[in-house]
């Protein structure tokens, strides 16, 4: 006992050694190398055009070597915050749209402002993407690729409705709904499945109304969802939600996934990105089209909010022009175009086609670039606020003014 | 040293045999409620996509599939992750219980000024809020060049596995009877000749026991290795598996139910080649306290 | 070796124990040579954190901060402001009745499940034993993703089984449309993945209880409780003590299940928990030294919490 005891000692310590001399040794040997930070998405759905750039990469930097590293979108940014803290940050990283403001106002990142001419079709950059990358006029983040929401339909379900085309206005669409309730009867089925605090869809009304999310006014920031027009858009999420979606009024858009909604069948549309027709289940993918959700206007698209990604270049990397050389390789004109074959809208008007995806960027809001609009996120006010309303546990104003002043709370912190 | 013939007896003889039927029924109405979402995990890797997501549960699957479980393995790095997480929970769980043993041992057998501090700390390190400690702690590592290395994760996770494993082993130390040593005093021998011939094949129960508990707790450990690792060829089975995750698309429900299956199968074959010393350990060690 | 186990058994139960103590034949540097390897391991790596936390503590620490490696001190002002935040009192009394319930959860139905261990037969004790090593090996966040799958309103087993067995009408019922229920749901996954290690190590320690006391007794007529209060539970106390104030600093400070379970879109100031309200404040504000003062302040709750049964288990271990 005591001399087997003794061997998985000896071995576990010899084990041990091997570990810390293979890592370190590893470590030692690619001094010539950057440290890229892509999301899993990357890995999963476009290795070819990572593929391309590094090697791009390595032809024009011969002897160096490039490290993609990949994150989940839920614990990348307390990661990115220990590295920054200890001040070893990769020399590349992807933000997503909305993270870019308050690591901006932090200093995180390195002004590439004086570069912005080698980024390929950066003159036209979209205007949405283009934005969240920019604080007090310098260019921090260059963008990299966008998605914007659209409507996923049955088309079987919609023929039998007699509906012959998409709606080109809310109203419209309304009605068509009514058409598809009286078709499909069954528990739960909904016409069109929206999760109740999808806030991504709901401010799209705000904004279809001409109202916006907070505006700043004298250097501080204010609320504005308590505006007339953004309560008017509110009211018209409303009514538009109570009549379509059967869905619970306090869930979000990820539980449970609308395409798992739909792909049992008890959905005839549902709204989000256009990568949900990846998920319909078998039996639908071939009755499966998409159209772009009309705004009340007649003719008009409602604004998308227009997700997306950045890359930028931590301002503490030792290799900065590397990790914007790399940024410039991986953008190319050749790249965005294999982004947009995979679904993605580029991240140029210039390379813009003419998918239901990149037709819906075509009227695009975005949050307030403030410092703290993660916070508001983070503090889920505009979650709360649409359970509030689509419960009835207060009204439209009541939600929206609390809504604004919370708001304005979290954006004017120091 | 002889055994002394005492008769042996594994456990006090329960009375009546009528009256077990009942518990038997309760136990094992028990055993399937808690095996339940095991159950569901298992099934689910073998249960085609769309019935993993369908409305209407399925139990077993008429067509089950190993599509899952092929998916999972030939998911990047598997076999390299399964390695690392090899390497260190091995490697914490040996070198912490050796160096838990030894304090604990100082802790039991000696008076020293100095042994009630030592006392609260160990117990206060494992009252602290561990996600308080995680960027403090990257920054030491970084200044210590073990981010990104298994190294740095094992040295993290002794701190996580000894104040535990200490106050356990304290417990078994402390009820070993003090006839047996008394009987290896007579020898003539050292203390610690006396020590290592007599004692420690006794506390060895204990000393497996608290490695049972010391493996699981390294093996699911999640946010440290996620925060330490950042190159994928040196990441643990937790962090593998949370990238099925991260993603902002689909998740795929049938690899990663393939993926925890096949992770939580050491943690159960460890305990299973183990148990039957660990209900040694437990009696003879901790009720002495 | 294993007759010398069996022997140890034997001999503790009827004789009273007494340590023998090094300490008394021989001082000297021995035992501080002993305990310097574990101290050296945890000064070396928790060291200079713990001495960051509580200098964090002090001082206005933000992203800015952060990336210059600098912050300012601001004396008590971080734990002021905590202490003076509604949400910081909401939390805590949530978080101490929520603490409560899990404890009592755990060590009551883990007891109890000891206790019916003891009674059944041979393979029925092994079929659930391995039943709850299955349950403890399983990594925690891949049970809070099958939980909540289940416990899902739209396609959740839970629900279509409570329908199914005539409960009532749980259709696409949502577990976690209000606080309670949200909490009630992450207390169920707690106690679950809690109860094996409870059960299995009161199980051993019931082992331990003489069967001729619990007889004798019950031929007394006492009744069953009885017995167990005055014979067994005595005799298991030290196991008790331990497995409590284990339990009591876990649960206070649980993070990842709550946080999983409920979903990071449905976490309010109204469903806090201290663990989250920690990762919260410290983390997704990023005002670290908030984070620090508010582990500092946990941690001296939890050391109050269970200051009861630490002291009663440290005083045992010193019985001469």
């Amino acid at each position: 006992m005591r001399l087997r005891v003794f061997v998985a000692v000896a071995l576990t310590a010899a084990l041990g050694v091997v570990a810390a001399t293979a890592s370190a040794s590893v470590d030692r040997h690619q001094a010539n190398k950057i440290t890229v930070w892509l999301q899993v998405d990357a890995q999963s759905g476009w290795p070819d055009v990572v593929a391309a750039a590094n090697t791009q990469f390595q032809a024009d930097h011969p002897g160096y070597s490039v490290d993609v590293q990949y994150q989940n979108w839920g614990d990348h940014l307390q990661k990115f915050d220990a590295t920054l803290a200890a001040g070893n940050t990769p020399d590349v990283i992807e933000m997503g749209n909305t993270e870019m403001t308050k690591y901006m106002a932090a200093g995180a990142f390195a002004d590439l402002t004086s570069l912005k001419g080698t980024f390929a079709n950066s003159s036209n950059w979209l205007a949405g993407l283009a934005k969240s990358g920019m604080y007090g006029g310098k260019v921090y983040g260059v963008p990299y690729y966008a998605g914007s929401r659209v409507v996923t339909y049955r088309t079987d379900l919609f023929k039998k409705a007699g509906i012959t085309k998409a709606p080109t206005s809310l109203s419209q669409f309304l009605s068509d709904a009514k058409l598809l309730a009286a078709k499909n009867k069954q528990k739960g089925f909904s016409p069109v499945y929206i999760a109740g605090t999808d806030w991504y869809f709901a401010m799209s009304f705000v904004y279809d109304f001409g109202g916006q999310i907070a505006a700043t006014s004298h250097g501080k920031w204010v609320g504005t969802l308590d505006s007339p027009q953004a309560i008017a858009g509110l009211t018209a999420y409303k009514s538009f939600w109570k009549a379509v979606s059967k869905a619970s009024p306090t869930t979000d858009e990820n539980t449970p996934p609308p395409y798992n909604v739909y792909s049992q069948g008890l959905a005839s549309a549902i709204v989000g990105p256009s990568w949900f027709s990846c998920c319909t289940g078998k039996t639908f993918t071939s009755i499966t089209g998409q159209f772009v959700m009309p705004s009340h206007v007649a003719g008009k698209s409602i604004p998308g909010f227009l997700g997306g990604s950045d890359l930028a270049v931590p301002a503490s990397s030792g290799n900065k022009a590397l990790g914007a050389d790399w940024i410039k390789d991986f953008t190319s004109t050749a790249n965005e175009k294999l982004l947009q074959a995979k679904g993605n809208i580029p991240n140029a008007t210039s390379l813009l086609g003419n998918s239901v995806n990149e037709r819906a960027a075509a009227r695009s809001w975005f949050v307030p670039a403030a410092k703290h609009w993660v916070d508001v996120e983070n503090g889920n006010i505009l979650r709360n606020m649409l359970a509030q309303i689509l419960t009835g546990k207060q009204s439209v104003k009541q939600a929206a003014e609390n809504a604004s002043s919370n708001i304005a709370l979290v954006l004017n912190q120091p | 040293m002889n055994a002394v013939a005492v008769p042996v007896r594994r456990r006090p003889r329960r009375r009546r045999r009528g009256g077990r039927a009942g518990w038997n029924i309760v136990a094992i109405v028990l055993f399937a409620v808690m095996v339940f979402p095991v159950f569901w995990m298992i099934s689910s890797a073998f249960k085609p996509t769309d019935q993993i997501n369908s409305f209407t549960p399925t139990w077993f699957s008429r067509h089950p599939t190993v599509s899952h479980f092929t998916t999972a393995v030939h998911t990047p790095y598997f076999w390299t992750d399964v390695k690392n997480t090899l390497i260190i929970v091995s490697v914490t769980v040996t070198v912490s219980i050796a160096l838990a043993f030894l304090a604990a041992v100082a802790l039991a057998k000696y008076r020293f000024t100095g042994r009630k501090l030592f006392i609260v700390l160990v117990i206060g390190i494992q009252m602290l809020p561990g996600a308080g400690l995680i960027i403090p702690l990257y920054v030491t590592l970084a200044s210590y060049h073990l981010v990104n290395t298994l190294t740095g994760v094992i040295v993290t996770y002794m701190t996580i596995v000894l104040p535990f494993s200490v106050w356990t082993l304290r417990g078994f130390i402390l009820g070993i009877p003090k006839e047996l040593e008394e009987a290896a005093m007579v020898d003539g021998s050292t203390r610690l000749g006396a020590f290592v011939r007599i004692l420690l094949p006794l506390v060895a129960p204990g000393l497996v026991a608290t490695s049972v508990f010391a493996f699981i707790q390294a093996w699911n450990e999640y946010l440290y290795a996620r925060i330490i690792l950042a190159s994928q060829g040196k990441q643990t089975i937790t962090v593998w598996l949370s990238y099925f995750l991260g993603t902002s698309r689909s998740t795929d429900w049938g690899a990663l139910m393939a993926g925890s299956t096949l992770t939580a199968i050491p943690a159960v074959v460890f305990f299973l080649i183990v148990q039957r010393r660990i209900a040694f350990g437990l009696t003879a060690g901790a009720v002495r306290g | 070796m294993a007759e010398r186990v069996v022997i140890a058994a034997e001999t503790t139960w009827s004789r009273r124990r007494r340590r023998l103590t090094w300490g008394r034949v021989a001082r000297g540097s021995v035992p501080y040579w002993l305990i310097l390897p574990v101290l050296g391991a945890i000064g070396a790596i928790l060291g200079y954190p713990l001495y960051r936390l509580f200098r964090l503590a002090f001082q206005h620490y933000g992203l800015e901060e952060l990336i210059r490696h600098s912050g300012q001190p601001v004396g008590l002002h971080n734990f002021g402001h905590v202490l003076h935040d509604q949400i910081f009192w909401h939390t805590l009394v949530r978080t101490v009745i929520f603490t409560v319930a899990n404890v009592g959860l755990t060590m009551g139905i883990g007891t109890l499940i000891a206790l019916l261990l003891v009674r059944v037969s041979t393979v029925v004790r092994v079929l659930l034993t391995a039943g709850l090593v299955l349950v403890w090996s399983m990594p925690v966040v891949v049970a809070v993703q099958v939980w909540g799958w289940m416990t899902n309103y739209q396609n959740g087993v839970v629900n279509y089984i409570l329908t199914e067995l005539h409960f009532g009408d749980y259709f696409q019922h949502n577990w976690y449309g209000s606080t309670f229920s949200q909490l009630a749901i992450v207390t169920t996954l707690i106690v679950w993945g809690a109860l094996p290690f409870v059960a299995i190590t009161v199980f051993a320690a019931l082992a331990q209880v003489p069967a001729d006391l619990v007889e004798a007794a019950q031929i007394d007529g006492a009744p069953p409780w009885r017995v167990f209060l005055d014979v067994t539970v005595p005799i298991i106390r030290p196991v008790l003590l331990i497995l409590t104030s284990l339990s009591i600093v876990w649960d206070f400070g649980v993070f990842v299940q709550p946080y999983l379970l409920i979903g990071q879109t449905h976490i309010t100031p109204g469903n806090y928990l201290m663990g989250i309200y920690l990762f919260e404040k410290g983390y997704f504000d990023n005002d670290y030294g908030q984070g620090a003062a508010i582990s500092i302040l946990m941690l001296l709750i939890v050391a109050t919490l269970s200051i009861f049964y630490v002291r009663k288990m440290v005083r045992i271990g010193d019985v001469d």
